[in-house]
């Protein structure tokens, strides 16, 4: 039987992507280019997240499912191979992309060419899909470009200074860190001779771990890039920032996730350097602890929103670095949850942002009585992030400190729960200059968010409520993927077919 | 042979230094094109064969037995794919890096990255 499911899931938003400006030139003959545009994004990002989730039942049973492009056989064609942790990734990535769609319908209604969001925002998304499906190791690297590309330019989107300026300091710093990936990729290639991710699995084995230090260091901080792994942070405060609320939300919850995965895939299920693991650990714990200290400090929402986004990867490198099951299992876990309560956080400040027009935390206040429900979602948020109990971040994070007791690394642990208390402290402080307070004069008449704009968020949200009072269902979610990362030769041989 | 290893090298070095200790937005996107290139000039070494012929098998070579030489004199094909594959898209980040460095001056009025960070304050 043909496998066609995954290269359809990349093919979709790729070509979505290039039929954009052909259907916006025609449909503004008829005067509804943005309408148009914005629909076919959505129904584009649907399409894909269906697909996606079609290959669900045969996962879960326990298949991998590998496409071979061209017909070409693993280790000299390129293939696509999903398994378990493949299709929480591309859930993810198609479940974020799909609500970020809907929510630029109306969030971008004053911007200018449209088309070409359109077009960007749909090859970010093939560009993650892309990563997440693939299963050889220079597609993914083409994967990555096209989604990193993509992204720097949907940061400067706007062309205002502040996004110009976020924009070339991403691109600069992100294209350092995809040429060293290049360059990992090429030293793997003359020490092995090969590209796919399989193969690659199997002959590094049997290499002297002294000799893959270096491809190893550079790929790692390649991905450590993208995921704003600090040191290598200096980019992603300034981009959430500038960036459209839209992309903020993606760039958190799509491409982070893809960026964390390529991060799993290469360090564990390739090189299987489970010892790296306490390298992760210590960076994880780094992250997480400056990220949330620079965000008790910071005084715009976005800003504050992207130090925190930092500091959750730390959680989830941390979880990553026990490299126990357990640890996977939290990790993966709050990866999900990261991902819906912090895109539905930038959601909420880009509804204060087009209604209000600034985020500045100084200029807001009070604004609990005109935007309750805004106000009420974002509580949900913050409180999910914080992990408080009946939501679904305190799941995720329980698992990851039951995990780091169990390693024989409590310190961890008690630091983490250290700072998920520090989390609560500087959302309560936003929630309250924002929402609570004295209302400035000028904000009387400011308006509840559109409904279009509400939907998403509220969907973020309900997600939130269920798998907090739920956890087993994240866990039944999550189970899989986790157990795909332990099952390396499990995977080698689905791909190589016993070759 | 081996001096296009430390050729590449070379460049990949310079790019770097060029990219992160230079101040002004053009030549650190110079940099980052040397440095591809360095990249590129190691991955196409790699490939490289003193005297190979293509790695097209022509229709007679195999009928007459010869596959054996040919795989010894053929090149590897697969770097050539990938240098390909990655001038393009580093032709992608230079354009675009370019675009951006534009407009940044349009706001700035200067192209040095130290005095482009009104958003911290």
């Amino acid at each position: 039987m043909i496998e066609i499911p995954p290269i359809i899931a990349i093919v979709l938003p790729l070509f979505g992507a290039f039929l954009t400006p052909i259907i916006a030139t025609i449909s503004r003959r008829y005067d509804a280019e943005r309408k148009v545009c914005g629909w076919f994004t959505v129904a584009i990002t649907i399409a894909m997240l269906l697909t996606v989730a079609s290959m669900g039942a045969r996962i879960w049973g326990g298949e991998v499912i590998v496409y071979r492009l061209g017909g070409w056989s693993p280790p000299w064609g390129i293939v696509l191979a999903v398994d378990g942790l493949n299709l929480l990734i591309a859930l993810i990535v198609a479940g974020v992309s799909s609500l970020v769609a809907i929510y630029s319908l109306v969030y971008m209604r004053r911007d200018t060419r449209i088309d070409l969001y359109c077009a960007l925002l749909l090859l970010v998304t093939a560009g993650a899909m892309g990563i997440t499906l693939t299963g050889d190791l220079f597609n993914l690297y083409v994967f990555f470009e096209i989604m990193s590309i993509s992204s720097y330019a949907l940061v400067a989107f706007r062309r205002k200074w502040d996004s110009v300026e976020a924009g070339i300091k991403y691109m600069i710093i992100g294209s350092l860190g995809t040429s060293l990936i290049l360059l990992g990729i090429a030293l793997l290639y003359g020490m092995v001779g090969s590209l796919t991710i399989a193969d690659l699995a199997q002959k590094l084995g049997q290499i002297a771990p002294s000799d893959v230090v270096v491809p190893l260091a550079l790929l790692v901080t390649g991905f450590g890039i993208k995921i704003a792994m600090i040191p290598l942070h200096a980019w992603a405060p300034d981009a959430y920032q500038a960036a459209p609320s839209s992309i903020s939300a993606l760039l958190a919850g799509a491409t982070t996730t893809a960026g964390l995965y390529a991060m799993i895939r290469v360090v564990y299920m390739m090189f299987g350097a489970f010892g790296v693991g306490t390298i992760f650990a210590i960076f994880g714990l780094v992250t997480m602890v400056l990220g949330a200290l620079m965000a008790l400090t910071q005084r715009d929402l976005k800003r504050l929103l992207a130090y925190s986004s930092i500091s959750q990867m730390g959680y989830i490198l941390l979880g990553v670095g026990f490299g126990t099951a357990l640890g996977f299992q939290g990790s993966l876990f709050h990866l999900l949850n990261n991902a819906i309560f912090k895109a539905l956080l930038f959601m909420c400040a880009g509804a204060i942002l087009y209604r209000v027009g600034t985020t500045n935390l100084d200029e807001l206040g009070g604004l609990g009585k005109n935007m309750p429900i805004t106000a009420g979602l974002f509580a949900i948020g913050a409180l999910a992030i914080s992990g408080v109990p009946p939501l679904n971040g305190f799941a995720s994070k329980w698992t990851i400190y039951i995990a780091g007791i169990e390693a024989g690394k409590a310190v961890f642990s008690l630091i983490a729960i250290i700072m998920s208390v520090l989390t609560l402290a500087y959302f309560l402080k936003a929630i309250n200059s924002i929402f609570l307070g004295q209302r400035p004069k000028r904000l009387q008449n400011v308006e509840e968010a559109p409904l279009t704009m509400l939907f998403p968020m509220m969907l973020l949200a309900v997600l939130c409520i269920v798998l907090g009072v739920l956890p087993s269902l994240g866990i039944d979610l999550v189970a899989p993927a986790q157990g795909a990362i332990m099952n390396q030769s499990g995977y080698i041989h689905a791909v190589l077919g016993g070759i | 042979m081996s001096l296009n290893y430390v050729v590449a090298m070379l460049l990949i070095a310079l790019g770097l230094y060029c990219l992160l200790l230079k101040r002004n937005l053009i030549k650190m996107v110079i940099g980052l094109g040397v440095m591809t290139d360095g990249i590129h000039l190691f991955l196409i070494s790699m490939g490289y064969r003193e005297g190979g012929i293509a790695a097209i098998v022509p229709a007679g070579m195999l009928q007459d037995n010869v596959a054996a030489g040919f795989a010894s004199a053929a090149v590897d094909p697969i770097p050539q794919a990938l240098v390909l594959t990655s001038i393009v898209i580093n032709i992608c980040i230079v354009a675009l890096a370019l675009s951006m460095a534009i407009w940044v001056y349009h706001h700035y009025g200067t192209l040095d990255p130290s005095e482009v960070r009104r958003l911290r304050e």
